[in-house]
């Protein structure tokens, strides 16, 4: 299985016995390849979906005139709406005359882009509760389109426990992970502007974006509420990366808000670049695509990981690949569910269970009255627009709710006004509206922690298979009452902060978008220290099965308010520099 | 060469031709169903003093081109529907049905007037005419100003 940047490799050799194979090629199996391969390792990365060339197929710049359909997918391809997923059962995409259907996120801006990208609901379905769930099957995974805010976590966070009494504490401390932070941050590049916050401690930064004129005051007016407006923190390298050749820094060229995400010149980090690549040039790499894993072999007599079996994707034939260590990487929702159909790792019962995520949908949108009808500035093509960290639940009075939340924040004219969309009316007066206003809005949306819940869960559906052939998730999950009330305090403080800052509110919504929608899904194969209440230790080793890591999400204990990639991918690296250390050691 | 296949070539050079004879030639909708929906655009975007408008972006073409490779039936019937009653109308006629239907927010005049503005506001006129947007250009700086 020949992909492009492997010009002279042979078929992968599956009769030798790799020190780890590695399941899924995103940010958590991108990182494990990469670090294993640079301790000399010898490491199979198996990933379900193709190899594809985002450099080729982003098209970054294109304008939407020069595109047939002005960038949008083909007319037989479906998105799903919040509406289906709200009012139709899962599987949705059962009984659609549509011959492609896809998550959400195909129902954005330049989806002809991203099509390749993200799978068909068709061939993927799910059962159970309403969930969107957005899933990439492709070398890199989601990487190649996420929307690259990368934040830390603090013992706010690890220690969650001690301070409000909910849930259960990490297994580690910020302390322990900080170095590992540290060298994502030099590794892959981030941008952003230092804040010493303890709570959303800083990362190494390179240069951040700029703000905007609206973004500047409100940072200015939220300073006085002891709240923070920062530039936002983007796994995004802005002064480039002398260590990788694959990789430009950014240009703020691209509409970069304009597309599902991914960056053509790998500005953004994605894990084929940022990971698999260098991890590929040390030698020590095999990656074979079309690879779909569906079981963790085990030796009976020892009760450790043998390997995988695998189907290639296309042929459907069935596959064995033999290993020390098995890594799975598949995604919180593929790695619980290759354990459940594994039926191993699970003697807590937890697996699948105490699933979380962020909550989304409370925004609050707006516009600054100096700034109408004033001259146009560049605005767009900038690795982010703005963050505003938790201010809730943290040391001053309690709410009535548990935990945090954050604001993700665009301003400033975009090249397809929302304004044309929101201002009512036709004729003149209309399109003068739509120009005038259209560099005068500025909008925030809020990504709140929902509580890890045992009774928040998935498990292996009876009946329903996927286009392989395997049995697939049932959901079983809901927000709650937490939720809710967070919802209500989300819209009533971006409105509060917002009318200090005295940007003239159009919207202020405290509905909550459907379960999914964060696309942060997290906590299915908790780490913990105990072996009867969690799956993994801190070092994301099974409790049952040690030659067994699973380094995805799904091991976060809770789902913090932070976006977890940067997580994922700093635990992940400390995991396997402990399992490199034991390898050498003969230990594992 | 299967005959089947020689006939095929054919009728596609007869189709090419037929699209040559009439340059411009509306995909899905009929000529006076056309001219209604480019006269509709315009009365949404029309030409200012600041930028051309509608007709001049082409919008009317571009939804026409949209909903000739529609994929469901009814996303075609449904503008042919919505379309009908401005169709024998003159031009001061179709502004007072307009007005009536935006109005009343009815569920076609929102269509049409969301359908309007995405092909002007992402034809070259919407975006560099009216918007006279800056971006979609390599910066050596971001624009913008320091968090202080």
């Amino acid at each position: 299985m020949l992909v492009q940047f492997l010009p002279s490799k042979p078929e992968v050799d599956l009769s030798i016995t790799y020190d780890a194979v590695v399941v899924g090629s995103g940010a958590a199996g991108g990182m494990a390849a990469h670090v294993l391969t640079s301790k000399g390792l010898k490491v199979l990365l198996l990933e379900a979906g193709k190899y594809q060339d985002t450099s080729q197929i982003l098209h970054s710049m294109e304008w939407p005139y020069d595109h047939p359909r002005r960038g949008n997918k083909p007319p037989d391809y479906h998105a799903l709406t919040s509406n289906e997923y709200t009012f139709r059962n899962s599987p949705y995409a059962a009984k659609t005359p549509y011959n492609k259907v896809q998550s959400y996120v195909q129902g954005w801006s330049g989806t002809d882009y991203s099509k390749t990208l993200v799978v068909d609901e068709k061939e993927n379905p799910y059962s159970g509760t309403r969930y969107a769930w957005v899933r990439s099957r492709v070398v890199g995974g989601k990487t190649n389109i996420w929307g690259r805010l990368a934040l830390r976590l603090s013992d706010y966070d690890f220690k969650a426990k001690d301070r409000d009494g909910y849930g259960e504490n990490w297994p580690i401390s910020y302390s322990d992970i900080e170095p590992y932070y540290d060298k994502v941050d030099l590794y892959l590049g981030i941008s952003g502007h230092k804040e010493n916050l303890p709570y959303l401690p800083d990362s190494l930064f390179q240069k951040p974006n700029k703000l905007t004129y609206a973004e500047l005051h409100l940072r200015e007016t939220l300073q006085g509420m002891g709240r923070v407006l920062t530039p936002y923190r983007a796994g995004v390298t802005t002064e480039g990366l002398k260590h990788n050749k694959y990789r430009s820094r950014c240009y703020g060229r691209g509409a970069c808000n304009r597309h599902v995400g991914g960056c053509d010149i790998h500005a953004a980090f994605d894990s084929p670049t940022g990971l698999i690549r260098p991890a590929y040039d040390t030698g020590n790499l095999t990656l074979r695509p079309n690879s779909t894993v569906f079981e963790v072999t085990v030796d009976k007599n020892t009760g450790k990981a043998t390997g995988v079996s695998f189907l290639d994707s296309e042929t459907r034939k069935s596959y064995q690949a033999k290993a020390k260590t098995v890594i799975l990487a598949a995604s919180t929702l593929e790695s619980a569910r290759l354990l459940l159909l594994s039926k191993i790792a699970n003697s807590s019962g937890h697996v699948g269970h105490n699933f979380c995520e962020h909550m989304m949908g409370p925004s609050v949108a707006g516009y600054v009255k100096d700034l109408v009808g004033k001259p146009r500035t560049l605005d767009d093509g900038k690795p982010g627009s703005f963050y505003i960290a938790r201010f809730q639940n943290l040391d001053g009075k309690k709410s009535d709710f548990l935990r945090g939340y954050g604001y993700e924040g665009s301003s400033g004219t975009t090249m397809t006004p929302t304004t044309a969309f929101s201002t009512p009316g036709f004729g003149e007066e209309y399109k003068r509206k739509v120009r005038d206003y259209a560099g005068a809005m500025i909008e925030i949306g809020a990504f709140g922690e929902v509580l890890a819940r045992y009774e928040n869960a998935v498990d292996l559906d009876p009946n329903l298979k996927d286009a392989w052939g395997i049995p697939v998730l049932r959901f079983s999950y809901k927000f709650g009452e937490n939720e809710a009330k967070m919802a209500k305090d989300m819209a009533a403080a971006g409105r509060e902060m917002f009318e200090a800052a005295k940007i003239e509110v159009v919207r202020a919504s405290s509905e909550m978008l459907p379960e999914g929608w964060s696309i942060h899904e997290l906590g299915t194969a908790r780490m913990g220290n105990d072996p009867k209440t969690s799956v993994v230790n801190q070092f994301q080793q099974c409790h049952d099965v040690k030659n067994l890591l699973v380094v995805d999400g799904s091991t976060h204990v809770n789902a913090s308010c932070q976006n977890p990639t940067w997580t994922i991918m700093a635990l992940c690296w400390r995991s396997c520099d402990h399992l490199a250390d034991q390898l050498q050691k003969g230990e594992v | 060469m299967q005959r089947r296949d020689l006939l095929k070539l054919l009728i596609g050079t007869a189709a090419l031709q037929l699209t040559a004879a009439e340059p411009g030639a509306p995909l899905y909708f009929s000529k006076p169903e056309f001219a209604a929906l480019d006269d509709l655009s315009e009365m949404i975007i029309p030409a200012d003093e600041h930028s051309p408008g509608a007709r001049d972006a082409q919008v009317a073409a571009y939804i026409d081109k949209t909903v000739a490779e529609a994929f469901l039936p009814e996303d075609k019937t449904s503008w042919r529907k919505g379309l009908s009653p401005f169709v024998p109308l003159n031009k001061a006629q179709r502004l007072t049905l307009l007005t009536e239907l935006a109005a009343k927010n009815d569920p076609f005049f929102q269509r049409l007037k969301e359908s309007t503005a995405y092909a002007y506001h992402t034809s070259k006129i919407g975006i560099h005419q009216d918007i006279q947007y800056l971006g979609n250009v390599i910066q050596i700086e971001f624009a913008g100003y320091d968090a202080t």
